[in-house]
């Protein structure tokens, strides 16, 4: 089973990758994480973040993903130290 | 004191805006014999639909699927139109003392020619409560043209009153872009962000109208007994100086 993490963003580092506070952690995650990771997505859910790297910019996605809720769902770590996550917006702050 | 107020003026509107009131309650909007009668028809197309606990969309659940809430909202709205057709329909009714109280009119907000939902009907039975939670699609429904519109208020019909319990509960606190660190990854947020924290409660009166600005956080209590909560609900807010626009 994959782990999965919850949790806001923080600060956004690349057109790729962003620091989160992770406040929440599966209950049956293999492993366990830091209050603080850095995350690299490979799959976003968010219309307005284009799949194509090359069309994205920092402040597109810090207009998206700052602050904003997130799950990440893990498939490893990269040379740098950063999760690899598909990554989702989690339920919503109300209706 | 920070108090539901039954007031029917302008003023009240502008303390709501500002925070200075939690909820305005307009009584008697609809008389109980159309509660009773709108109410039995929800819960006969509840059964219908397999228990069926809502009847309408939200953007909440559309964040980023904005086609199929669009087209979901196509088909809640005739279902409601058909529901209230043979009554006196009380989305009618509660647009029209929202366009009283304020002095401006109401349309369902538009965006690329297709309409929002027009409301929501919702049925909390026996258990049920509602999680703390804020209501505002300004910060996370950017996707959608009405996270623009600014002075979001929340109407709530209430259509039938449950046996015991449905309060609403609004805690004098509100939102901040900082309090996502206590989301809860399904729904709303920790208890822990209103711990000590004033609150006031609103009777679920049958026939009563609620106005609430949703961005204090709020709850429904657990409600017990044989009879459900039924609600009719919408959110509006201004978006020029003549008009507000509604949508769920």
């Amino acid at each position: 089973m994959t782990d999965i993490i919850w949790g806001t963003v923080t600060k956004i580092i690349t057109t790729n990758s962003f620091e989160m506070n992770v406040s929440h952690q599966k209950d049956t995650n293999n492993d366990s994480y830091q209050d603080v990771e850095q995350i690299h997505f490979t799959e976003i859910d968010i219309p307005s973040i284009p799949v194509d790297e090359s069309s994205r910019d920092i402040l597109q996605i810090e207009q998206n993903l700052k602050d904003k809720f997130v799950k990440c769902e893990i498939s490893g770590r990269n040379s740098e130290n950063r999760l690899v996550c598909s990554v989702s917006h989690s339920g919503a702050g109300g209706y | 004191m920070w108090t539901p107020q039954i007031l029917d003026k302008r003023s009240s509107y502008d303390d709501l805006i500002a925070g200075k009131i939690p909820a305005l309650i307009i009584p008697k909007v609809l008389s109980k014999f159309d509660c009773t009668s709108i109410s039995s028809k929800i819960l006969n197309m509840s059964k219908i639909n397999g228990a069926s606990t809502k009847f309408g969309t939200t953007l909440s659940s559309h964040i980023y699927e904005k086609s199929k809430y669009f087209s979901n909202a196509q088909e809640s709205n005739k279902i409601l139109k058909n529901l209230f057709f043979e009554h006196i329909s009380p989305l009618i009714l509660m647009r029209q003392k929202i366009s009283e109280l304020l002095k401006k009119k109401i349309y369902t907000a538009t965006e690329n020619n297709m309409f929002y939902s027009d409301a929501i009907i919702r049925i909390h039975g026996n258990g049920d409560s509602v999680h703390l939670h804020r209501d505002n699609s300004n910060f996370e429904m950017s996707e959608y043209n009405v996270s623009r519109i600014e002075n979001q208020l929340s109407a709530i019909l209430y259509l039938q009153s449950p046996d015991v319990g449905g309060e609403l509960t609004i805690f004098h606190k509100i939102w901040n872009k900082k309090d996502e660190m206590m989301r809860e990854p399904e729904f709303g947020y920790s208890a822990d962000l209103i711990k000590g924290v004033y609150r006031t409660k609103v009777t679920p009166v049958a026939g009563n109208m609620a106005i609430l600005n949703p961005k204090f956080y709020h709850q429904i209590e657990s409600i017990s007994g044989l009879k459900s909560r039924i609600t009719l609900g919408f959110f509006f807010g201004e978006s020029s100086k003549d008009c507000l626009y509604s949508w769920t």
